[in-house]
């Protein structure tokens, strides 16, 4: 306990390339873009898949795929081709395989939230003349908010902790500290790194649960009566 | 990792066999203690919360958290207090990552049981305990398996994290492979842990099948009379 | 295993300020089937569960056999007693077999023993054992699901049943087999059964006893079927039984309780001459054509005779309802209306022709319940046997 405040006190490693501030915002750094590529993949696909129900065996067996694999054998897999396509070590080799573990939870949620969208609604929807476009966009992707933020939750929280495995491949982040701690035996800085780590974790994971919350707060026949409306304004 | 060289060198498989056979003994050990340990806490859990409900937030909401912190923070965060290497650690890490899914999926199971159900088995004369486990847990089955199911192939994965700390079966090899740029054992370990993620997830499936027999059932329609 | 009696003593439930059951005393005496019915939050279902201790009493005591409910162990208790609802509550993840075989094995029988009684109940309540006690509740039909659970109920032999809406959840064609099919083990087994309903026609139709609660818990009336719709005690009750009281009454009597009317009967090729003159002395001039078993073929009126020769059956008309002596009043009054005609005939198990009953009689009977002759001349004339 007294090595750690000792570690953390010491000026230097609040500075530099190795301080903290650094390696937090290489780690927001590698996970965010991952997240945002993810986000950019999964909506589309996901959106298009609980919209029109078909393809929902792809999307099964990406869930099922994505929930097995074991997400350092998924880095290292991914080394060697990454490398031999000339873009070396650090960034690149964590960046994609982030984006393909990403991927499954968001697109999951995505057609799940979007297929359970209330039938009833849908066909109010298209009774009031809205194009199969719009009723995706103004009344299912809305209603199935909630879920997909579920969805983004549960990927931002797993590329986090994914990310910190990257150092592994040389990447820089938080997960610095843990691997080099333990490299080293320097048990302060290893668990220095894991206790940011998990706080940066938890704390995406609540901010991410309050704006899950906030969405689904307005009870449904609210935000069906707010999409009815919306969609009676797009007639007039 | 030179060019020209091949991914997989399949002597390097053959000569290294054994060991790779011990390791993924070792892995499928780490899982089912792992699982096997978590399955038991949780049922100990399920059973409090049936009995006060209140429990339910406060405990899930403490599995939650724990499931929410990046295994292999949780694996050196108990380091110094279990040791490294040490199969403590990383047991007490992976069970933590069981408790979330399988305590909600036996409460859900529980709750799922119909409520004509429960209250035919209380008038004819079960007990409440029997009621329990003649009832109300067999109906709960194929959701407590499920649970398993994912916390089995969830702890897969995680088990090969473990190995940065020391312990970890088939993440040993993927290791080895990458601190000796060597891809070989990288890819036979990612693979194998793959493979085993869905045997696991397939031989459960079918226990679930075999101890659920009236579930198959329900699938045939029931003829008008 | 002997019946026994059940009484509530003065037994109310409270739910905070709300009285759901108010201080309700009745006998049901050993063997005998009570119903009790009301509309919806009269506390007919409550007190239901008072006796097997599913709910506890604020007040008063529930007796089975002269032993307080509240003094016995309530898993004991409930061994005891039969227990059937509306969506019965099979366990699915038993077979029907298995789920017959609960409470004896809760009991402790031994294997064979319970076997046995397995298939003997299943073959009791209609269902073959072969077919049906490996099946699983999911596969089968709500009638078929509501014969598992009486069947389930009557295993460890019980003295006394709780039916709560049992047939409720089935359509009126199975309700109504159901009914029948209740009534006839009833005559074998004789239990004490305390039976809720919302619907006064399965009350008056079931019941021995009829207990009439309003809302509010509160005890109405109780007697039996014909007093309650004879003579409702109050306002309520009258309401309650419904303006068509007096019908009602006729489905508490049976084509038995009249008198059949011979009926002049003969078969193709009988030489015509003697029935014609025999039919011109009667007031009932029609002769029923029956087949050589004795069964009925057609009507012949005196018209369709020939003067000489033999009685053809091609001459008969159209045939009336067929009746059992069992039939209720109330259906053979309004087979007979549908029909748009004066008399039934009332055959046996094998449709042989019994006799004849009328409007007119069921009229009477309504009236001062024994059955009028409308035709006492027609006495005289021999009947041809079947």
């Amino acid at each position: 306990m007294n090595e750690l405040l000792a570690w953390l006190s010491d000026p230097a490693h609040w500075s530099g390339s190795d301080g903290i501030p650094v390696r937090l915002l290489e780690h927001l750094q590698l996970s965010g873009p991952s997240v945002l590529v993810a986000m950019l993949i999964a909506l589309p696909v996901g959106a298009f898949i609980g919209h029109t129900g078909r393809l929902t065996l792809l999307a099964v067996t990406i869930a099922n795929v994505g929930r097995a694999m074991p997400t350092l054998a998924l880095l290292v897999i991914l080394l060697p081709f990454i490398l031999r396509a000339g873009l070396g070590l650090g960034f690149w080799p964590t960046f994609v395989p982030l984006v393909l573990l990403g991927v499954p939870p968001i697109l999951v949620n995505t057609y799940v939230g979007i297929g359970q969208v209330d039938r009833d609604v849908r066909e109010a929807a298209r009774g009031v003349g809205l194009s199969g476009w719009q009723v995706l966009t103004r009344v299912e992707l809305p209603l199935a908010l909630p879920a997909i933020v579920a969805g983004l939750r549960t990927a931002s929280v797993q590329v986090i902790a994914t990310a910190t495995l990257g150092a592994l491949v040389a990447s820089g982040g938080l997960g610095r500290y843990i691997i080099d701690g333990i490299a080293l035996q320097e048990a302060p800085r290893m668990i220095v790194g894991a206790v940011l780590v998990a706080a940066l974790a938890l704390a995406v994971d609540r901010v991410l649960a309050g704006v899950e919350r906030r969405l689904a707060a307005p009870s449904t026949s609210l935000a069906v009566e707010r999409s009815r409306m919306a969609a009676s304004n797009l007639v007039k | 990792m030179r060019e020209g060289e091949p991914l997989i060198q399949w002597e390097w498989i053959a000569r290294n066999g054994d060991q790779i056979i011990g390791r993924l003994v070792q892995h499928i050990g780490l899982t089912v203690i792992a699982v096997g340990f978590g399955l038991a806490i949780s049922l100990v859990l399920a059973l409090l919360i049936y009995r006060r409900r209140a429990l339910y937030g406060p405990l899930s909401g403490i599995a939650a958290t724990l499931y929410t912190i990046p295994s292999i923070a949780l694996f050196a965060i108990l380091t110094p207090i279990t040791g490294f290497g040490s199969i403590v650690t990383a047991e007490i890490a992976l069970i933590s990552y069981t408790l979330l899914i399988l305590l909600r999926n036996i409460v859900a199971g529980l709750d799922g049981v119909p409520p004509d159900v429960r209250e035919a088995a209380s008038a004819m004369g079960y007990s409440a305990w029997q009621r329990l486990w003649r009832v109300e847990m067999p109906l709960a089955l194929p959701l407590i398996i499920a649970g398993v199911r994912v916390a089995t192939v969830t702890t897969v994965g995680l088990v090969t994290v473990a190995a940065v700390i020391g312990q970890g079966g088939l993440g040993q090899l993927i290791l080895s492979g990458l601190r000796s740029f060597f891809t070989t054992p990288t890819y036979v370990g990612a693979f194998l842990s793959l493979a085993l993620a869905l045997a696991l997830d397939v031989s459960l499936l079918s226990l679930q099948r075999m101890l659920t027999p009236w579930a198959r059932v329900a699938n045939v329609a029931a003829g008008p009379r | 295993m002997n019946a026994v009696d059940l009484e509530f003593r003065n037994v109310t439930r409270r739910y905070g300020t709300v009285v759901a059951v108010d201080d309700l005393s009745l006998l049901v005496p050993a063997g005998k089937i009570c119903v009790l019915v009301g509309p919806s939050g009269c506390g007919k279902t409550t007190s239901l569960k008072m006796v097997n201790r599913l709910i506890e009493p604020s007040e008063g005591q529930i007796l089975i056999g002269g032993r307080d409910v509240m003094a016995q162990d309530p898993i004991e208790l409930r061994r005891g007693i039969g227990y059937v609802i509306q969506q019965v509550g099979l366990l699915p993840h038993l077979s029907v077999g298995r789920n017959v075989a609960v409470v004896p094995g809760l009991l402790g029988w031994e294997g064979k023993r319970i076997d046995a009684r397995v298939d003997e109940l299943l073959g009791l309540v209609g269902l073959k054992p072969g077919s049906y006690r490996n099946r699983y509740p999911a596969e089968l039909s709500g009638g078929e699901r509501q014969r598992v659970g009486v069947a389930r109920a009557l295993a460890a032999d019980p003295p006394l049943m709780l039916m709560d809406e049992p047939f409720g959840a089935v359509d009126p064609i199975v309700r109504e087999r159901l009914q029948n099919e209740l009534l006839r083990l009833q005559e074998r087994l004789a239990k004490t059964i305390l039976f809720v309903t919302h619907d006064i026609d399965e009350a008056v139709k079931m019941g021995d006893l009829v207990a009439v609660l309003q809302v509010g818990g509160v005890l109405a009336q109780f007697a039996s079927p014909a007093e309650i719709l004879a003579h409702p005690a109050s306002d309520f009750v009258a309401r309650f039984v419904g303006a068509d009281r007096g019908l009602k009454r006729l489905s508490l009597s049976r084509v038995a309780d009249l008198e059949l009317l011979p009926a002049m009967t003969a078969r193709d090729g009988d030489p015509a001459a003697p029935l014609k003159q025999r039919l011109s002395a009667t007031a009932f001039p029609y002769l029923l054509l029956v087949d050589e078993d004795g069964r009925p073929v057609g009507w012949l009126d005196q018209d369709d005779l020939p003067g000489d020769g033999a009685v053809a059956a091609s001459a008969a008309v159209s045939m009336s309802p067929l009746l059992s002596r069992r039939t209720t009043l109330k259906d053979a009054l309004s087979q007979l209306l549908d029909a748009d005609v004066m008399a039934g005939i009332v055959v046996d198990e094998q449709e042989r022709v019994l006799g004849l009953v009328t409007v007119e009689q069921m009229a009477g009977a309504l009236r001062d319940q024994r059955p009028a002759a409308a035709f006492s001349d027609v006495k005289e004339v021999t009947v041809d046997d079947a």
